[in-house]
């Protein structure tokens, strides 16, 4: 995996499972179409003449920003499932994620109250899981998605271990 | 320890009935001072009637009552005692006991409740009287522990000597100070404390008509009156009617509030005191603060006037917005000094040599006053007016976030409550090789947030602070702040050597991890 510009230099990034694209294309068949559907229903109406507003171009240009915003997203996907990382240091785990708005984010054993398991539907079928850390901070939005259940597992035991290693107060 | 051992139960006054281990009740009255509007109402309702009939100079009674007098008076006295009763019972089924490192609330007659909280991951104690409760001398004690999700623990209505002392209790407990054989059974001492500011009532009236709020009130007025004139449409005059009440209320909630701020130090932490009707007493005991915000409203610049806001964790998790607001207000418009002051309270090792200059430079400096890093000249146009004062400097204990030419801010982090962080980085810093550091606290009005930091420094920082706080956290290992020390009132100690941190690490030796 390539480093970029605001990861810390010589980490070893482990990736999320490539079949977590399918998660995120499932995701998006469901909230993209949807929109686009919806709002081309008023391209038919004023097709079939029911309504006589919204004028034609209107109509069009609508449902059609959207579909293109929705293809862009679609082609973005396998990128972005590719830049979501996490690496196990001594002391924190980090986590990386995004391409345009990369963000990258260090949670520190010390301070992890307790760790989530999450499986979807989609997930459970493709065998993948999300592990979620919680500190005190409402703003720790760790998240890594699309992990293989074993390694779930694992890493959840593992963090939980390694965190009453170093539980500190608040 | 077992349970019996609660001095608490014999520091109690005689308002409180002891239903045996060690179960204290709260003030027999206080379901009445919490559900006088329900008694209110019903009293209303059956009162209205008669008292206006009184008024119009008719018989008091409309012809044919004698009737239903029965029926109405059986009514009434059943709604009337269906009340009475849920009070009391209420009453009955609460109680509360302080033992073993605990603070047990017990609550409900048909919903039972049981809350425990342990005492040293106890954040801040309150006491709050509203006007009603503080005519009969009650106070309501709340404490906000860390432990859940929902983490304030109520006890509602003590009288006000027994909330002082129960504080007392869960604050000597808190900091770790052993019930000895001989002293089992006396209430723990209060605390001496050592008065620090005061805000004098006319600057709170002036920091309240120069505060964000009238700057938007006078350009809402000018635009509503500019547009009633323009379009000749006087319904918005109407409008401004409830408008102009809110606003009152608003600013009227404001004054209430900050009216006769106090803040004094005691070894058992901060100790703020406000409130015109509804009074309020919080104490912070040390190390419980996550971050702090000192910031300055343009128009208040004149007159050096300053805010300081806190983050405390349970703080930020009120539902009540005003009253979240001034829970974490710490010093609601003070003079440089009385920020200082504040900020010495906070963080009685600054971890610098010159921490006047430093802090100052936070507050009011440019460029690299200080030592702080800002914005590289080449992110300038990201930040045409910021970017000289967008910066950062890390002293030994904390880290200072400081921003904003014209609003400024100095946003400050105690190395050893960093919870998390990360960088951000979107295409347009990407394109001028700067990115933003985010550190998470717990929630509250503070948001640490370095702004455009040149990339190879928010990047350094982003190590080193993970660094420190790992550095801080190992030093740390004990919430109970005052573990073995004398306990308070024994010695004439000065406030800063009390909760200084080097009187912190020498009993902290002394301590092993006690987290479960």
């Amino acid at each position: 995996m390539r480093t970029e510009a605001i990861d810390p230099p010589g980490i070893d990034w482990h990736r999320v499972s490539p079949k977590f694209v399918t998660v995120r294309l499932v995701q998006w068949a469901l909230g993209n179409l949807a929109a686009v559907v919806i709002l081309s229903l008023p391209l038919v109406f004023v097709l079939l003449e029911w309504w006589r507003w919204p004028p034609l171009w209107l109509a069009i240009t609508v449902p059609a920003v959207t579909l293109v915003v929705a293809l862009w997203r679609l082609v973005l996907i396998p990128r972005q499932v590719r830049a979501i990382g996490y690496a196990e240091r001594d002391d924190d785990l980090l986590v990386r994620s995004g391409i345009f708005f990369q963000r990258t984010m260090a949670v520190p054993y010390g301070r992890m109250q307790y760790v989530d398991v999450a499986v979807g539907p989609v997930e459970r079928s493709l065998g993948l899981c999300t592990v979620k850390l919680h500190t005190a901070s409402p703003g720790t939005n760790a998240h890594i998605p699309g992990l293989p259940e074993a390694e779930g597992a694992r890493l959840r035991e593992q963090l939980a271990a390694r965190g009453e290693a170093r539980l500190a107060g608040l | 320890m077992p349970s019996a051992s609660t001095p608490a139960a014999d520091g109690a006054g005689p308002g409180i009935t002891t239903p045996g281990d060690g179960w204290l009740r709260v003030h027999p009255a206080s379901p009445f001072v919490r559900g006088w509007v329900a008694l209110a109402a019903i009293g209303f309702f059956f009162g209205r009637d008669i008292f206006e009939r009184t008024l119009q100079g008719r018989p008091m009674f409309e012809d044919g009552f004698a009737g239903r007098v029965p029926w109405l008076v059986a009514g009434g006295g059943a709604v009337l005692l269906v009340a009475v009763l849920s009070f009391v019972l209420t009453w009955y089924f609460t109680k509360y006991q302080v033992s073993g490192g605990y603070v047990r609330v017990n609550t409900g007659f048909l919903f039972r409740q049981q809350r425990q909280a342990r005492l040293d991951r106890v954040q801040a104690i309150d006491i709050v009287q509203p006007l009603l409760a503080r005519i009969f001398g009650l106070a309501e004690l709340k404490f906000e522990v860390a432990d859940a999700g929902e983490s304030a623990v109520r006890l509602a209505y003590l009288k006000i000597d027994d909330a002082q002392q129960l504080r007392a209790t869960i604050l000597a407990r808190a900091a770790g100070i052993d019930e000895d054989a001989e002293n089992l059974g006396a209430p723990a001492p209060e605390a001496p404390e050592y008065p620090v500011l005061s805000v004098p009532p006319s600057r709170l009236i002036g920091s309240l008509l120069l505060s964000e709020q009238s700057l938007f009130v006078v350009v809402g007025g000018v635009a509503s009156v500019v547009l009633s004139a323009v379009t000749d449409n006087r319904a918005f005059y109407f409008y401004l009617i409830p408008a102009a009440l809110g606003l009152a209320a608003s600013y009227w909630n404001l004054f209430n509030k900050g009216y006769n701020f106090t803040a004094a130090i005691s070894p058992d932490g901060i100790r703020l005191r406000y409130g015109l009707l509804d009074t309020q007493a919080q104490t912070l005991p040390p190390g419980r603060i996550q971050a702090l915000k000192i910031s300055q409203p343009p128009l208040w610049r004149p007159f050096g006037w300053y805010r300081i806001q806190v983050n405390v964790a349970g703080y930020g998790l009120v539902e009540n917005a005003g009253e979240a607001s001034s829970r974490t207000t710490l010093l609601p418009v003070g003079k440089l000094d009385d920020a200082m002051n504040m900020l010495a309270l906070v963080l009685p090792d600054p971890g610098t040599s010159r921490p006047a200059e430093v802090f100052g430079a936070g507050l009011t400096g440019l460029d690299s006053d200080g030592g702080f890093v800002t914005t590289p000249r080449r992110a300038r146009l990201l930040a045409p007016l910021g970017w000289r004062r967008n910066g950062f400097a890390a002293t030994d204990t904390a880290l200072l976030i400081r921003s904003g030419r014209w609003w400024r801010n100095l946003v400050l982090v105690p190395h050893q409550r960093t919870q998390s962080m990360a960088l951000h980085q979107g295409p347009l810093a990407r394109r001028f090789r700067v990115a933003d550091l985010v550190l998470h606290t717990t929630a509250g009005p503070v948001v640490p947030r370095l702004t455009q930091a040149g990339l190879d420094e928010a990047r350094a920082l982003f190590d080193e602070q993970s660094a420190r706080a790992r550095l801080a956290r190992k030093r740390q290992t004990t919430e109970q702040w005052l573990r073995q020390v004398t306990p308070p009132g024994a010695g004439p100690e000065s406030p800063a050597a009390a909760t200084g941190p080097e009187r912190n690490e020498s009993h902290q030796e002394q301590e092993g991890p006690h987290h479960g």
